[in-house]
């Protein structure tokens, strides 16, 4: 993408070095404003399915998970929801190693962390898939306990896919050298999205496997 | 910052007293009205607690009417004296003047004030509310598309008049059936929503015999418009003798067809077996109000939302006995007996002894 | 390269400025799918007022229903589908969207001294959603439209027919839009005002549109969480709200209100705006109390996040949270109040210039603090025990909704419709329909006060005959507002084809927008200029400079240089 979004009619080529390097800092804060203010709002959005579920949660205590069909449903499985935590946490750790390396022009190393990334996510959204596979809380439509899981981590899951993707186009502009050294918007949106799905899954995790 | 700042001419304008007179006339006269008129709404007063909401009303009603004098005259006076005369030229100016601290720091703090003062007497008229005056008489109505139905203690089945005697504390519990209903009595400046799974609560003392409306205030399908029936406040003595003929008082209080059940021999955790297996299909162990197919029953001997059974019995580990043994129909749907469900004696037992294990929880 | 002035530092964004690219040639791209603010702002006044005419008509048919105790023209269910989408539409469809993107785009980011807003693009998807969901709104009318009011309460939504489904997906896009439409504001506000306008010079319309952005890029979001849910209730049968399977009605009412009260005052803070141009203009006098006009919407905008259950007195929460919501509630009076007040001030030494907008804004002030007052009558718990779910109900909203944001609303296209067209209206036939508004207004909807305190339920579609004096009165005023709309729009087609021309500045007005020709030129400045004070000093030459001074405008000599530079 050019520049030129902020001030239309403004690209890179009509002006010489410096006012170029202003404009592109200008520019940058403000979609770097842009996008935390809409990662604000996704908070929110997270924030809104937190309050349902405990709010339904609480609505039948002492029990949960809620009792279906004279049968108590099970708890969800922690230990393989930790396994699959630690895979996105990691994701997390190597996208920091990856816009580091970037700002440090080493590019085969931000290739290795880059597709680390991108598989680790994958993996995390495949530990997700087995484990609504093997969820026995009734499906989503079944009751409130599955209602709130699916609707949540389905969320997260959305989330954590469209940010694999995101990766990926990010990836792909690299290797067309859309980004320098010194401007690299598109990478630092990149992994501030990708810390961002971290930190809701620490949430959620707590919220479904701990409490 | 300015440099041609107009100092504020000394007098507020020609005429600007006898205006402030005036608003504050016009205030008092209006303040003195709204105060005294017998029934401020034009409507009956037909008990607790209207008299004190509309003793709230008649002081917001005062406040009110003051700020409104204020904002309307002020600024009906200020639009005509300060027009700029016909034939002035296009850019005169105002008086330039920017702020003027004293008087924004009343402005301000004179609504604090008030909003602290209403704030107090709304919370001194809410908490009166919300305390039951050593209710009398505790009656549940349920709401359904299209009409209320109501319960009394010791009447078997639903009823669909509603009775209330004279000076008696009564606590109403609402709750519905399918979707959300209103539960408004005008006269009694009272309402709640009737929201199925949820048991509202509210408590009036009727003071004036008469027949009331019974209105549905929350949008609830097709004839909305028409849900409505009525209340009918009488005499202790009329009430009795309507109580009775609904065959009140008469109800078994205790025992029935659930005696001879050894309740104190009971295992709870062979209670919760069977729970398991023959009631958690339809009931919750949560609150009353989380439905299922039956109530809750998590807290049924203990439950403040709703200190009866729903057959209109205290709840004894008796009566909860006999419910498990006869079944019941009422409103929320049908209990099967304990025919039905294959439940020995001892298995009632159990139950209960599990359902009193819940409810010390 | 930066030519704003000698000896007056600018900020380093601007200085790259004096580049000027050439107007789109292209209809469409001019037109249609214009990047520009000015032509988008334009695309939303005439979205929004094709979709007020269509609300309003609602609403006419709702009145003449009324007309009889016994329903005058609809059936039961035809009439709960036309309030519900005359709410539906007002509040979504029509005032949301022409405070924000429609005064906002079109206003604003010249009031700042900017070209365009920050994220163009986005400006532009953003309003095309709009029409996009005001189609997809209307055309649930083919497939049943929502009959359980614009508030949707399940369990009855959850019956309700086809059409709610299409509802719920009308008013999540136009959520999406809100959204953009805040987060690009709040961007271009914060980073793009002109050199030297810092944030107490911005004018208060700015100020306004600044403090609604959060609650549009932070409700809206829970809105549309709870529609969502809602809809793949409906469709997919996930319990969230259906009591029956564990889901609780009362989830639905938190999250629609964590939404729709602070949408309320979406649909007022701007309009605060709006009135607080208009005043000091036709007053000729500054803004009195600009720092705390400017304060209290942000206080505003903050406190109303914590008031949502002032919604839910009746629904049954825990009875202690009543309290907390009530006593904030009745806070929020205290900034209004000292809004209300400072525009009396604005008003007294004035020469005010009687023109058609002053008169709308002075007549919001009579009417929104009477709205206002009533909303205060609702917020005292005990009260609201009586008033909830009646007409008393109906008539606060409507005087805060229609006395608040639509007459501040009529004072604002007053105000710049020369501006937009370059041309002047009637001023005759503007006062006229200035009185039969405010007539016509006051007179629908004062009786519905006491209709409800007696008795009167509301979104019924017949009511006991004891009423119909009083709704025979509010239907019959309610064709003199009508009127008054039909001249409205009269006027406006009058003053493209016969009015006179506008030249830049009819009013004398000192924002930057009147410093360019009218209409404005594609790039609204060719220099971006330097701000040295807040606008609203009469007596005082123009506190800008560098402008290429448009014909008519003043050049200026600074009064004050002592803070120019711009905050970022
Ligand atoms: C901004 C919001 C807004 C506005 C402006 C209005 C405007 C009006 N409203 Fe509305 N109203 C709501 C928001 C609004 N309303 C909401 C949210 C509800 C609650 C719904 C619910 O319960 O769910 C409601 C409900 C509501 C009810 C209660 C229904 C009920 O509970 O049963 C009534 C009843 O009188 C009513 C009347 C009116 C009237 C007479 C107007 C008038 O002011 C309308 C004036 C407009 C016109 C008169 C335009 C007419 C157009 C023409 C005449 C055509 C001109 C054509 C050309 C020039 C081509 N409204
Ligand atoms: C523009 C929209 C708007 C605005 C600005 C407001 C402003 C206010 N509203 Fe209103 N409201 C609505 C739109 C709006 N409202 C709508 C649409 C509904 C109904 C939704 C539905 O159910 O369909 C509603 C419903 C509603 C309810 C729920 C009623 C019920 O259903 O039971 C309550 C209760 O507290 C309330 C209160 C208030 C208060 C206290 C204010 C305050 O902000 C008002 C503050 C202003 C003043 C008080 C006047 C000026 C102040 C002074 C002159 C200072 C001195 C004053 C005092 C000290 C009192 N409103
Ligand atoms: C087919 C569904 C069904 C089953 C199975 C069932 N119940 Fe119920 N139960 C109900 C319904 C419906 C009610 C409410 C009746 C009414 O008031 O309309 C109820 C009411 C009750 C009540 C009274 C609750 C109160 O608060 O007053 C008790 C106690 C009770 N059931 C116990 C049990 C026990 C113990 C079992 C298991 C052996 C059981 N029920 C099995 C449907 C069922
Ligand atoms: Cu029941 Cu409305
Ligand atoms: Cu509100």
């Amino acid at each position: 993408m050019a520049v030129s979004v902020a001030v239309h009619g403004h690209g890179p080529d009509d002006h010489g070095g410096h006012d170029d390097d202003i404009i592109y800092q200008e520019t940058r804060d403000m979609r770097l404003m842009g996008f935390v203010l809409f990662l604000v709002s996704d908070v929110v959005l997270f924030s809104s399915y937190i309050f349902a579920y405990i709010y339904l949660r609480n609505s039948i205590q002492p029990t949960w998970p809620p009792i279906v069909d004279g049968h108590q449903l099970p708890r969800l499985d922690t230990a393989f929801a930790a396994f699959n935590s630690v895979v996105l946490f990691g994701s997390g750790v190597t996208m920091h190693f990856a816009l580091e390396s970037w700002k440090h022009a080493n590019k085969p190393r931000f290739n290795t962390f880059m597709w680390l990334t991108i598989f680790l996510g994958l993996g995390f959204l495949g530990g997700q898939g087995y484990e609504y596979a093997h969820a026995q809380i009734g499906g989503w439509s079944g009751n409130i306990f599955g209602a709130s899981f699916f609707t949540l981590t389905g969320m997260h899951g959305i989330h954590v896919f469209l940010g694999v993707c995101f990766l990926f186009a990010l990836w792909i502009q690299t290797q067309r050298g859309v980004y320098t050294e010194h401007r690299f918007f598109g990478l630092t949106a990149g992994t501030l999205y990708w810390h961002f799905v971290d930190v809701i899954w620490v949430v959620l995790f707590f919220l479904f496997y701990l409490w | 910052m300015a440099q041609r700042v107009v100092k504020p001419k000394t007098n507020l304008g020609p005429g600007f007293w006898p205006v402030t007179a005036l608003i504050a006339v016009v205030s008092a006269v209006m303040v003195y009205l709204v105060e005294t008129s017998p029934l401020p709404i034009g409507l009956i007063q037909a008990g607790a607690p209207a008299d004190s909401i509309d003793a709230l009303f008649r002081f917001l009603g005062a406040i009110a009417a003051v700020i409104l004098n204020i904002v309307v005259i002020y600024t009906i006076y200020f639009g005509i004296v300060f027009a700029r005369p016909k034939g002035a030229p296009a850019n005169t100016i105002g008086v330039q003047i920017h702020d003027a601290p004293v008087l924004e720091f009343w402005w301000t703090a004179i609504p604090t004030i008030l909003v602290v003062i209403l704030s107090i007497y709304s919370v001194k008229i809410w908490a009166d509310l919300q305390n039951s005056k050593g209710d009398v008489l505790t009656v549940e109505a349920i709401g359904y598309q299209f009409g209320f139905q109501f319960r009394y203690p010791k009447v078997k089945g639903v009823l669909n008049e509603m009775h209330l005697p004279l000076n008696t504390p009564t606590t109403i519990h609402v709750t519905s059936r399918d979707v959300i209903h209103g539960f408004w009595i005008p006269e009694l400046r009272m309402k709640a929503d009737m929201v199925p799974g949820l048991i509202n609560t509210i408590r009036v003392t009727p003071t004036v015999p008469g027949t009331y409306h019974i209105i549905c205030s929350e949008f609830c399908g097709v004839a909305h418009s028409v849900m409505r029936t009525d209340v009918v406040i009488e005499s202790q003595q009329d009430f009795a003798k309507w109580f009775s003929r609904q065959g009140g008082g008469t109800g078994s209080g205790g025992g029935g067809s659930g005696a001879g059940i050894a309740i104190d021999q009971g295992k709870a955790d062979v209670g919760q077996k069977l729970f398991g297996q023959k009631c958690s299909a339809c009931h919750s162990v949560g609150p009353f109000d989380q439905k299922q197919v039956g109530p809750g029953l998590g807290k049924i001997f203990n439950d403040p939302a709703h200190l009866k059974l729903v057959d209109g019995d205290a709840p004894t580990p008796q009566n909860v006995a006999k419910i498990i043994h006869d079944g019941f129909q009422g409103d929320i749907g049908v209990m099967p007996s304990a025919q039905v469900n294959q439940l020995s004696n001892p298995d009632i037992a159990n139950l209960v002894a599990y359902l009193a294990s819940l409810s010390k929880k | 390269m930066a030519t704003v002035a000698p000896g007056v530092p600018t900020g380093p964004y601007h200085a790259v400025l004096d580049h000027i690219h050439p107007e789109p040639t292209s209809f469409i791209r001019k037109y249609i799918f214009s990047i520009d603010a000015k032509v988008i702002g334009m695309q939303y006044f005439i979205t929004g007022a094709i979709f007020f005419v269509i609300a309003g008509l609602l609403a006419e048919i709702i009145r003449t229903q009324l007309l009889s105790p016994h329903g005058a023209i609809l059936s039961a269910a035809t009439y709960n589908s036309v309030y519900s989408m005359h709410g539906s539409a007002m509040v979504w469809f029509v005032v949301i969207p022409l405070l924000t993107g429609a005064f906002g785009n079109f206003v604003m980011p010249m009031q700042i001294g900017a070209r365009d807003v920050a994220f163009p693009w986005l400006n532009l998807v953003a309003f095309w959603l709009f029409p996009v969901a005001g189609v997809i709104l209307f055309s649930s009318f083919l497939v049943g439209a929502p009959d359980a009011g614009w508030t949707e309460y399940p369990p009855i939504s959850l019956q309700g027919p086809l059409g709610t489904n299409l509802w719920c997906i009308a008013v999540f896009l136009i959520g999406i839009s809100s959204t953009m439409t805040g987060i690009n504001f709040m961007v271009t506000i914060y980073k793009m005002r002109a050199p030297g306008m810092t944030f107490t010079r911005m004018p208060l319309f700015v100020w306004g549109q600044f403090a609604t952005t959060p609650l549009l890029f932070i409700a809206t979001t829970a809105l549309g969480a709870a529609l969502a849910a809602l809809f793949i209730e409906r469709v997919f049968g996930v319990p969230f709200y259906d009591p029956k399977r564990g889901g609780s009605p009362v989830l639905w009412q938190h999250m629609f209100w964590f939404y729709s009260h602070p949408a309320v005052y979406i649909m007022i803070i701007p309009g605060f705006g709006i009135i607080s141009e208009v005043l000091p203009t036709f007053a000729r006098k500054p803004i009195f109390g600009y720092k705390m006009i400017a304060f209290s919407s942000v206080a505003i905008s903050l406190l109303s996040f914590s008031v949502w259950a002032h919604h839910m007195f009746t629904s049954g929460m825990v009875p202690w949270l009543q309290l907390p919501f009530m006593i904030i509630t009745m806070v929020i009076a205290i900034p209004t109040g000292v809004k209300i007040f400072s525009w009396m001030a604005t008003l007294w030494g004035g020469s005010i210039n009687w023109k058609t907008p002053a008169l709308y804004a002075t007549g919001f002030l009579i009417t929104f603090t009477y709205g206002g007052l009533t909303g205060f009558f609702l917020a005292a718990v005990p009260a609201d025990y009586h008033e909830h779910g009646t007409y008393f109900v109906v008539a606060h909203f409507h005087y805060v909704l229609y006395g608040g944001s639509i007459m501040s609303m009529f004072a604002g296209i007053y105000y710049w419709w020369p501006k937009m067209t370059g041309r002047m209206y009637n001023e005759k036939l503007g006062q006229l329909q200035f009185w039969l508004t405010f007539i016509g207004f006051n007179a629908t909807f004062t009786p519905m006060h006491w209709l409800g305190l007696l008795g009167m339920p509301r979104r019924v579609a017949t009511y006991d005959p004891q009423f119909q004096f009083w709704n025979q009165f509010a239907s019959i005023s309610s064709y003199v507002m009508a009127l008054g709309t039909v001249l409205f729009f009269y006027i406006l087609f009058d003053s493209l084809r016969n009015g006179k021309k506008a030249g830049p500045n009819p009013w004398g007005a000192r924002t930057l927008e009147w410093m360019v020709s009218s209409p404005p030129p594609y790039y609204n400045f060719k220099k971006i200029p330097a701000v040295l004070a807040a606008p609203y000093d009469f007596g005082n030459p123009l506190p800008y400079l560098g402008l290429d001074a448009a014909p008519g405008a003043t050049e200026a000599t600074p009064t004050s240089a002592s803070h120019p530079v711009p905050t970022y």
